[in-house]
């Protein structure tokens, strides 16, 4: 019985992710007030996956990423202000809002890959809505981290790949996020009329009256001139 | 007499070890040297480019450069790293000394690299891996003992490069290449006797040594 229970415990492997400490960066604040807003599945994301024929991998991200954002917009912007996912921002004063959501987490590990390498690849999706609810762009960062196995087990280089995956976010959010969805110009007010398209296709489930984007779409990436 | 026996043989294995042959070379592009104070940064070239240079060695080469003679003042690449970020992320880091100079005109580069003394960046590419191997061992245990039988080999081939960067003008400075073959052994009769090439570590060594000379060396181009 004993024995049974060690080999099905052998079959999984769990992997609570910790918050990463991103340092300071190098680079210029944003002049302007912006609202985070975490969405509810943030605090409470678990990815599992049964890895074919072997065992089955549950990754827990927890609060990591909710920490993670408000650390990152804390160093990008002069002032955030974090909300619930069931405040209502239009109770806020702000340039500019910020929804960032998980579209996607993949993993990969070494029987699969052939190598002695742990990878994850985390999508984000950024949602950014002006002062006054209109949805200006949206935004999605893919990011990439890669750990080498050490020890038995590869939980801790698994967590290791995510946190280098949430990192690589940061730096690609810190050098590219003002060039590819113009949140700073949110900082002169919301965006005129002529900007915004008709509100017929806004997305249905958001609290926050978004209107389409304002024809500013990006995918995530690094250009030769940073 | 079997333990004796067998005490004799584990230092003797140590002591033969397996063979290996080593090419160590660097192409000098630059003149170099260092001054009083002044650091040198060892480092991975990105994984986003699909190097795969092993953590250990990273950290091998590092320690064998800051230790033994003509040791020199090296700061941990992590420390670098985060002292700059995010300039210098698997995904940010420049690919080449064109980036380079770009970099060193953003805001607070400069600053941080002069505040950690760096010099040098030693870019890191290549790996360790087994190329062959080859013949059958088998153990077999009972009461009354047990004992393994058979030869096996196998060869481990390291090739390693690294470029090295002179921040001081943005300019890269040469390159030391590593390349070492290994073979070892594994005869047992009854007792296995390991005859291990240590390919990687000599590889280290070989290309820390070479790093320290080409780096303390004011030999003009």
């Amino acid at each position: 019985m004993i024995l049974l229970s060690i080999l099905a415990a052998g079959c999984a492997s769990n992997v609570a992710v910790e918050t990463p400490t991103i340092p300071t960066p190098n680079v210029e604040k944003l002049p302007m007030d912006v609202a985070v807003r975490i969405p509810a599945e943030f605090e409470h994301f678990v990815h599992e996956e049964k890895v074919l024929g072997r065992e089955t991998w549950t990754i827990d991200l927890g609060s990591a990423n909710a920490s993670f954002f408000e650390q990152l917009f804390g160093f990008m912007f002069d002032n955030v202000i974090m909300l619930g996912p069931d405040d209502n921002a239009l109770d806020f004063t702000f340039d500019a809002l910020i929804e960032p959501q998980i579209e996607g987490f993949e993993f990969s590990v070494p029987n699969q890959t052939k190598t002695d390498a742990f990878a994850v690849w985390i999508r984000y999706r950024l949602q950014i809505f002006d002062s006054v609810g209109n949805s200006a762009s949206t935004w999605t960062v893919s990011a990439y981290g890669k750990s080498q196995k050490e020890g038995l087990g590869g939980s801790k280089s698994l967590q290791r790949a995510a946190v280098l995956a949430m990192r690589d976010a940061a730096a690609l959010i810190l050098l590219q996020m003002d060039k590819a969805t113009k949140i700073g110009a949110l900082a002169d007010g919301p965006l005129v009329l002529s900007d915004i398209e008709s509100p017929a296709s806004a997305s249905a489930d958001s609290e926050f009256k978004p209107a389409v984007p304002a024809g500013i779409f990006a995918i995530g990436g690094i250009d030769d001139d940073t | 007499m079997t333990i004796r026996n067998s005490s004799l043989l584990i230092p003797l294995s140590f002591a033969l070890g397996g063979c290996i042959t080593a090419s160590v070379e660097n192409n000098r592009e630059e003149t170099t040297g260092l001054q009083a104070g002044e650091t040198v940064v060892v480092m991975a070239k990105s994984y986003h480019q699909g190097n795969e240079t092993e953590a250990d060695y990273i950290s091998c080469v590092e320690k064998a450069l800051g230790s033994g003679s003509g040791k020199l003042n090296v700061i941990p690449g992590q420390n670098f790293v985060d002292n700059l970020f995010p300039w210098f992320e698997p995904r940010t880091a420049p690919a080449d000394t064109k980036g380079l100079a770009a970099l060193m005109s953003k805001p607070g580069v400069p600053a941080a690299v002069k505040r950690m003394g760096v010099r040098y960046v030693v870019w890191l590419d290549g790996g360790t891996e087994r190329v062959t191997q080859g013949g059958s061992l088998s153990c077999a245990a009972g009461p009354g003992g047990g004992g393994c039988f058979g030869f096996a080999w196998w060869q481990d081939d390291a090739d390693y490069e690294a470029s090295i960067w002179d921040l001081a003008d943005s300019e890269a400075a040469g390159t030391v290449t590593a390349d070492y073959s290994g073979t070892s052994f594994l005869p047992a009769l009854v007792v296995p006797i390991p005859l291990i090439a240590r390919t990687q570590s000599k590889a280290c060594n070989g290309l820390a040594k070479q790093l320290k000379t080409f780096l303390s060396s004011t030999e003009k181009v």
